[in-house]
């Protein structure tokens, strides 16, 4: 009997071992979602970022001259929004005084910088110890560009909105029609938009008060065109995403997280029996 | 050979600090050469197929741990790239094999094989074309991956192979 299995072995020892390895790495996919996975990943992360980190600074280095020019002219026409925004933001104040509305506008943003990337995540040089929790929106300049997933304490992996994993609720910012966003593998889309909604092309999308991940509204991209669904009732929307993902090296984290209280205020409505 | 299987493993670390942060600069569309199955297919050539499977599992491990992505679909297809790329591990054709454009060919199918599988899990919608699968997920990294082995090759010292 060991003789056979020995021959055996011996004969087929790679399908053997090509087989086991497979086995093993598919039940590790099953594995994701395991706090105890969870904590060994951050860690892992958390002390190779350290690595990155370092690389990453020294060919940041090398483009900071350029971006020195081009922030300063955004500078200065940030500064004549800024005087006009200033002056409408007063007259804002004095009519939401009048009205009773709450300042809903003061979020903290923690400034990050991009230290890797792969396909659908990126990895950020900030972590617990600067406030970052998991399920904060990351936005720069131009936009929305995910969502935070996992954090150790100096560093944090954040989805992008090229992850197959993040779907998000987003409005059409004219007709204020929700749907439903994910990356299908080659393109943003909003999925199961019925043909009779009004949504066209040249459409801004922003992310919707409905989220249960990011409940306020931030550019995400623009409408390009909608598929030609033969047969059915939906239509699936492309949106052109505003950040260019494989660019972005400087983003804030906005330190927000849904609030707890509006969430067990929803989920025991729900859960009345 | 011993401290071969070892470099084959310390290697990874360097390699995959430039695949995170160097590799995505040269990206075209999105598109990022893959230098860790460069490795993987060199190692795999020279050190056999159950070597190379092995060492695809564990590249695929160590990629999948430290960046975040779906643990288990690097593991995968790592594996599965590693297994095929063994199968050029012929000690009287590695002259063949190492000569550049034998071995761009070889990474290439690697290449779309590893690119493809984690595509399924990764990347790729359920409901996307089979030839978005192969094509934009699977043939366009595989392209830029093997004219990058042709330099990496180019360069390697021929006498070290033996």
């Amino acid at each position: 009997m060991l003789r056979l299995f020995g021959r055996v072995w011996e004969n087929f020892k790679e399908y053997i071992v090509l087989v086991l390895l497979l086995i093993i790495s598919l039940v590790t996919l099953s594995l994701n979602q395991k706090p105890a996975v969870k904590k060994v990943r951050s860690l892992a992360f958390g002390s190779f970022a350290a690595f990155t980190s370092v690389v990453s600074d020294v060919i940041n280095v090398t483009g900071v001259k350029s971006e020195n020019e081009k922030l300063r002219r955004v500078n200065a026409e940030l500064m004549l929004q800024v005087s006009k925004l200033r002056q409408d933001g007063l007259q804002n104040a004095e009519l939401k005084g009048l009205l009773g509305l709450k300042d809903t506008t003061n979020y903290p943003l923690i400034p990050a910088t991009v230290i890797s990337k792969t396909q659908g995540t990126i990895t950020l040089n900030i972590g617990n110890s600067n406030g970052v929790r998991a399920g904060m929106p990351v936005i720069n300049d131009q936009g929305l560009v995910g969502v935070v997933y996992s954090t150790s304490d100096n560093f944090s992996i954040a989805r992008t909105l090229t992850n197959l994993d993040l779907k998000l609720t987003v409005k059409d910012e004219r007709s204020r029609i929700d749907g439903v966003m994910k990356w299908n593998g080659s393109n943003l889309v909003i999925i199961n938009v019925p043909k009779t909604y009004d949504v066209e092309p040249g459409d801004r999308i922003i992310t919707s008060d409905l989220s249960s991940i990011i409940p306020v509204p931030l550019p995400v991209g623009i409408v390009l065109g909608l598929s030609k669904v033969e047969t059915g009732i939906f239509n699936e929307v492309k949106i052109r995403p505003f950040v260019d993902f494989i660019r972005t090296e400087h983003v804030f984290v906005l330190g927000l997280i849904e609030n707890k209280q509006k969430d067990g205020l929803e989920l025991n409505f729900f859960d009345r029996k | 050979m011993r401290s071969d299987y070892i470099l084959s493993i310390l290697l990874f670390f360097p390699v995959l600090v430039i695949q995170t942060t160097i590799m995505p600069l040269i990206s075209i569309n999105g598109i990022v050469p893959d230098l860790i199955l460069i490795l993987l297919v060199f190692y795999s050539m020279k050190r056999g197929q159950l070597y190379g499977t092995a060492l695809g599992f564990v590249y695929g491990f160590l990629f999948d741990l430290i960046t975040g992505s779906l643990l288990g679909s690097t593991m995968l297809s790592k594996t599965l790239a590693g297994f095929v790329a063994g199968y050029f591990s012929n000690e009287n054709k590695r002259e063949l094999y190492f000569k550049s454009y034998s071995f761009a060919l070889i990474v290439l199918m690697c290449s779309v094989i590893d690119s493809v599988v984690k595509s399924f899990f990764t990347t790729i919608d359920l409901n996307t074309s089979l030839f978005n699968l192969l094509f934009q997920q699977g043939m366009l990294p595989g392209i830029y991956t093997a004219v990058l082995s042709i330099f990496v090759i180019m360069f390697y010292p021929k006498r070290s192979l033996s």
